[in-house]
């Protein structure tokens, strides 16, 4: 089953595996030429590794906020000599550490930072210190936003929402020195022998026009942000899979929904519980005040002059 | 980070209440100090209508005086007058519309607001098509686009849109009826030329200003929360603005299940797609407003489609907490940039002020070519009325007889006096 938190797993749809893949294979130049490289949002390193299809750099540090995801993500990458630095990307001191971690290295430095600023309540820390590193000329750094606002997307785990006009805001506050690209779906059909044998096809695909809708926003800052070029990438889809990890979402929905709907009635059972306790103790203290007030004491439980 | 926000006072408007909403979460950020300074000098550090803000400080522009901020930012054209007698390492404009286009033709207010966007600072704007004008008018100035957010507490997205399949259609207009481009007695008289059933309700602030209107209910002022409410019982939100910023009413119709149809404003090209979440209509075109009322109210599959799409347009707009970390991104990059050339926007003040004195010079010309046509006509008009056959005349107006035979002719002496007057 896929991963709610967004990262890319083996069971991830072939078309989200390749957009994620695409663009780290956009930045496999950059960081292949690197003396280091740092993946923000490293995730399991599943799609990291097109990143270091062209060659691995002398020297990677891998982020995540899940530990564990870093520790996969180094393995997955088969670099187990890896800085790993789990933490939280809003925190400047965090931040810090990774400047100081990329600044130790000499050469060329590349930062990725893929589809992890939605993910962030606050952005700016990262962002500000990604245009310094970037306006210093200290590194190259290469992110992705999704454009949810086209198809009006609410994920839970996105805490900004991204799209044409939120990327306008965030172009202008880039260095002037970038490059933007817009990374657009594909859609597509393969014929196949008899038999399914494997074969590689050598696609050529008409991309771009009017009717082209970016499905995410991709920008380039810092010394080497010109050597990022356009490409394309189609994989089979694995409809067995997408079978199965349907079939179990709806599975779990519907067993999800019974668990609200038993839930609900729960609370209402309780609720009418509570309502006919609070009459019961509503009663009593009516009982209690008049016995109190034959007694000629003071009423218990109220204010004095607001009875 | 000190920042200090220049307003004019802290009324209940759209442009302040824009100024308040960054201004309440810069200040929750770690090491930022935030300052809404009152340029008016009548005007006390109170609040009008706003949640007291007890970790925003408010100054007046005397105390303010002798205070640094790292960034001072005026928000409304008049407040730039204040803006370089503050200390402050930088300076910037927060623009949230081109103001001049507030005043007409006449108005010296229209050259103000206008000169004021050459003066030497960095420009952050709200809407796109803000910050393309200035792209072309200042291309020597940063210009930083900080779009407005949207209230999601108040302005809650509803879950789904309930479709509307009987009934009146609900017609929504709000504004001030005295504000020349918000239209709102065009608005009224459109959605009045309606032929099928409706129900218009009219939200103003100044009701007495409003007169009588064909509205089956006019209501206001309105808080935001009851404003939201009353979103929520609406069908189409109706706007004929000619002017707005970034055209936020339609977009809080849309987070309550409203659709719209507004003229093409700027501002609107946010979010506004014709046929898909709203409809356009046309400018003066009152009767052709109408027709799409109309249409609205008699094909409800198209009503419920605009009026789901415009939810979910809403639903991809950003929140407060977004839009201001933006403008906490902008204020951080204006603050570490080097401060605008002084020349360059000297040149362009001037050049703006020569052009201004070469209208004015226009004008000034053909006033008094008129006043010296006027002039002569009106010493043509006293020597005829001198002459002696006029005078002989008019004399004889003493005789109760020619007077009577006089009156037929009385409604065309009345008018040619009126004229010749």
């Amino acid at each position: 089953m896929s991963d709610w938190q967004e990262r890319i797993t083996r069971e991830t749809a072939p078309a989200i595996r390749a957009e994620h893949e695409l663009r780290y294979r956009l930045s496999a130049p950059l960081v292949a030429s690197s003396a280091v490289w740092a993946d923000l949002g490293c995730g399991t390193g599943l799609a990291a590794r097109a990143a270091v299809a062209d060659g691995k750099p002398a020297s990677t540090i891998l982020v995540d906020l899940d530990e564990q995801a870093v520790a996969r993500a180094a393995q997955e990458l088969e670099m187990p000599e890896a800085e790993r630095l789990p933490g939280d990307l809003t925190d400047p001191a965090q931040l810090e550490r990774i400047g100081q971690a990329l600044r130790r290295v000499k050469g060329a430095r590349t930062v990725t930072c893929f589809e992890v600023v939605e993910h962030l309540s606050g952005f700016d820390p990262l962002l500000e210190w990604m245009n310094a590193l970037a306006g210093e000329g200290a590194a190259t750094c290469v992110i992705s936003v999704p454009d949810d606002a086209f198809w009006s997307i609410e994920n839970p785990y996105h805490a900004t929402s991204w799209g044409e006009g939120a990327f306008a805001e965030l172009e202008r506050l880039l260095p002037p020195e970038r490059t933007l690209l817009r990374q657009v779906a594909l859609a597509g059909s393969a014929l196949t022998d008899w038999e399914s044998s494997p074969v590689r096809h050598e696609l050529e695909v008409q991309v771009g026009g009017d009717a082209a809708v970016a499905t995410h926003f991709i920008a380039a800052f810092g010394p080497r942000h010109q050597e990022l070029h356009c490409s394309a990438l189609a994989s089979q889809a694995d409809f067995l899979g997408q079978r199965r990890w349907e079939r179990q979402r709806e599975s779990n929905l519907a067993l999800a929904e019974k668990e609200v709907q038993r839930q609900r009635e729960v609370i209402a059972t309780q609720y009418e519980e509570l309502r006919s306790l609070v009459r019961q103790s509503e009663e009593w203290r009516t009982y209690i005040h008049q016995l109190e007030r034959e007694l000629g004491k003071p009423l218990s439980g109220v204010d004095e002059g607001s009875e | 980070m000190r920042v200090a926000f220049l307003v004019n006072d802290l009324q209940l408007s759209g442009g302040v209440g824009v100024v308040i909403q960054h201004a309440k979460r810069l200040s929750t950020l770690d090491g930022w100090d935030v300052t809404l300074v009152l340029v008016r000098d009548d005007e006390g550090p109170s609040w009008h209508g706003y949640d007291h803000l007890p970790h925003l400080h408010v100054r007046t522009r005397a105390d303010a005086l002798s205070d640094h901020y790292d960034v001072a930012v005026a928000t409304w054209w008049e407040t730039t007058f204040t803006l370089f007698e503050l200390s402050a390492e930088r300076h910037a404009y927060f623009i949230q519309n081109l103001e001049d286009r507030f005043y007409l033709h006449d108005r010296a207010e229209r050259l103000g607001a206008a000169l004021t966007l050459d003066i030497p600072v960095a420009f952050i704007t709200e809407a796109s098509w803000i910050a393309d004008t200035l792209a072309v008018m200042r291309p020597d100035a940063q210009c930083y686009l900080v779009r407005n957010g949207i209230d999601k507490e108040v302005f809650s997205p509803i879950e789904r849109v309930e479709p509307a399949t009987v009934g009146p259609l609900r017609v929504l207009v709000e504004g001030s009826p005295t504000v020349w481009f918000k239209q709102v007695p065009e608005a009224i008289q459109a959605a009045a030329a309606m032929r099928e059933p409706h129900q218009l309700t009219v939200v103003c602030g100044d009701r007495s200003a409003l007169g009588e209107v064909a509205a089956e209910r006019v209501v206001g002022p309105l808080s935001h929360r009851e404003m939201a409410e009353l979103y929520g019982q609406t069908d189409v939100v109706l706007k004929l603005s000619r002017v707005e910023g970034m055209f936020g009413p339609p977009l809080e119709g849309f987070h309550r299940g409203a659709t719209c149809v507004v003229t093409p404003v700027t501002g609107h090209e946010e979010y506004v797609e014709h046929g898909f979440n709203g409809l356009l209509t046309d400018w003066d075109d009152l009767q052709g407003t109408a027709r799409q009322l109309d249409l609205l109210a008699r094909d409800r599959r198209l009503l419920h489609y605009l009026r789901s799409n415009a939810l979910q347009t809403a639903r991809a707009w950003p929140s407060w907490d977004q839009a201001s970390q933006f403008m906490a991104m902008a204020l951080t990059k204006i603050a570490q940039e080097p401060a605008p050339s002084g020349v360059a926007a000297s040149a362009r003040l001037l050049a703006d002020l020569r052009g201004a004195v070469e209208i004015h010079h226009g004008y000034l010309v053909e006033r008094n070519n008129f006043a010296y046509r006027a002039l002569r006509f009106e010493e043509r008009l006293q020597h005829l009325r001198e002459s002696r056959p006029v005078m002989a005349v008019l004399s004889l107006r003493r005789f109760r007889l020619v007077r009577y035979l006089a009156r037929p002719f009385h409604p065309w002496t009345q008018r040619l006096r009126r004229a010749l007057s």
